[in-house]
């Protein structure tokens, strides 16, 4: 039992690598799908932004309002605005991010492929003299993948206007006090590698929401499936490569 | 009178220059399941053959190794000359347009209306056609079919029947020389299953196609097919005219028209 269980895991990573390597052969050969990928980038980076700016500016908020207590124990809420700024950009807001982004694109791709896959219409573009890969998968994952790093600065800066605000709930800080406070604070070391590791999110949720629609089984059961674990998959994903990331960042000295 | 396939007949039949499609020795597994074993047979010019088996017999998986969507494990399969098996993507895009696929679930793009659906082939196999040449053919295409109202429609805004008509309009718009039809009256009431064989018929004549129906329809079997081929086992067990296999003495024939 547990044999199989870790035979179908390792068979699928194999998958997964082999689906994810294809994706760097065929990207950079001809015939370039530049429509479709735009077509993509809006759906993806724009229709997502509503989403993204609601829970990043709730975040922003939140952790404030959360934070002050304590810092107020130590005498210490003029650090508020240092504190919460670093705490969303480097951490809270590319994660939440990706994870709003999990579980809206990826589902999203998971069911759309699936059912397309189940309706015989991916079989159908392959007879019209379309690479389905091509014009599905590659244009998905470029998609996310430079999509997301700019939902991601964009929740940057909506969770700091969440952090002003939640500063002036319950004490006062200036706009210019606060805005001067949050950029002295941060660093290119805080900037850089947190949009960085956003564009790792943005393929991975792109790869696992095509891969498991792609290879979706028969059946609108299957469907359902597929974009269930294109969730769940993408999800865990983007907190391993957050771990990956915030060691490489600390061993390279960035932080 | 009715044919049973042995080595000489297939050697006589692929030694027929007449023939646009050649099909010799090809056998199909999936996993352990052989669906097709020693299967061949051949689809001369202007011909329409039916491929009569159970569900399950591998009837779909030799259209689509025919179309190169699943390749054989053994075999050739030769469309025009050109072992199919054996091609890259550009050539394998060359001969789909000349063969036509119509899906069993018509497979029309969901986020599609019905004119993107059928200007989607034309512009990706880059048929060179200015705007209003596009235009009028997705409108030839549509009348043939008796739906030239419905060029705006989503497929989600259409019925079954009509979905089958504009799923047969988007391949016939690249005018092709063979179609493969994937059980195109499965789900249809018999009225329309009747409408949709007559249109095969109709639609085979004008443009002098020749073609391959999957097909468990006997009523659809019996309007559009000239040669019927049975599939039984993964070979093809045998080949005839309608009436000639209905009154078949062998069992394993007979139960399919009983």
């Amino acid at each position: 039992m547990k044999s199989s269980v870790l035979q179908s895991f390792l068979s699928e990573t194999g998958d997964i690598a082999r689906f994810t390597g294809r994706f760097f052969v065929e990207v950079f050969k001809p015939r370039y799908e530049f429509v479709e990928l735009l077509r993509q980038c809006f759906f993806i980076g724009y229709k997502s932004l509503p989403l993204v700016a609601i829970t990043a500016f709730i975040m922003g908020l939140v952790i404030t309002i959360q934070s002050r207590p304590t810092l107020v124990e130590f005498g210490a809420e003029a650090w508020l605005p240092k504190m919460v700024s670093v705490s969303l950009v480097r951490e809270i807001a590319p994660v939440i991010t990706a994870l709003i982004c999990a579980g809206k694109i990826g589902s999203g791709i998971g069911a759309e492929l699936g059912s397309m896959k189940v309706t015989e219409q991916i079989d159908a573009m392959d007879v019209s003299g379309t690479n389905p890969y091509k014009f599905l998968v590659v244009t998905r994952v470029m998609a996310t993948t430079f999509m997301i790093p700019i939902l991601a600065v964009l929740a940057d800066a909506i969770s700091l206007y969440g952090g002003y605000l939640g500063t002036n709930i319950r004490g006062v800080c200036s706009w210019d006090l606060y805005w001067n406070q949050v950029f002295d604070t941060l660093t290119y070391g805080d900037v850089i590698p947190s949009i960085a590791k956003t564009f790792l999110f943005g393929f991975a949720i792109g790869i696992i929401g095509c891969y498991k629609g792609f290879y979706s089984n028969k059946g609108t059961e299957g469907v359902g499936q597929s974009a269930n674990s294109a969730v769940v998959i993408s999800s865990l994903l983007v907190f391993i490569l957050d771990l990956l990331a915030v060691q490489i960042t600390d061993l390279l000295n960035l932080t | 009178m009715i044919e049973k396939t042995n080595s000489n007949i297939i050697e006589n039949a692929l030694s027929d220059n007449e023939s646009v499609i050649e099909i010799k020795n090809v056998f199909k597994s999936f996993g352990e399941n052989q669906v097709l074993r020693d299967f061949s047979f051949n689809l001369k010019q202007g011909e329409n053959v039916v491929v009569l088996g159970k569900s399950g017999s591998g009837k779909s998986v030799l259209i689509k190794c025919i179309i190169g969507l699943i390749k054989p494990d053994s075999g050739t399969i030769k469309v025009f000359g050109q072992n199919i098996p054996d091609l890259n993507r550009e050539e394998l895009d060359k001969i789909r347009v000349k063969v036509g696929f119509l899906f069993q679930s018509n497979a029309l793009y969901d986020s599609m209306t019905v004119r993107e659906n059928l200007e989607f082939p034309l512009r990706r196999h880059s048929i060179k056609t200015t705007k209003e040449q596009e235009y009028s053919l997705i409108v030839e295409a549509l009348t043939n079919v008796g739906l030239a109202d419905t060029i705006d429609k989503m497929p989600s805004e259409l019925s079954g029947g009509m979905k089958k008509r504009i799923a047969l309009a988007r391949t016939l718009i690249l005018k092709p020389d063979i179609i493969l039809y994937d059980e195109p009256t499965t789900g249809l009431d018999p009225i329309t299953g009747k409408e949709i064989s007559n249109l095969m018929n109709e639609l085979a004549k004008k443009y002098n196609t020749s073609a391959i129906i999957i097909s468990h329809d006997l009523n659809c079997v019996k309007i559009v097919a000239q040669k019927i081929v049975m599939l039984i086992d993964g070979k093809c067990y045998a080949q005839g005219t309608y009436d000639e296999l209905k009154n078949s003495t062998d069992l394993k024939i007979r139960h399919f028209f009983e």
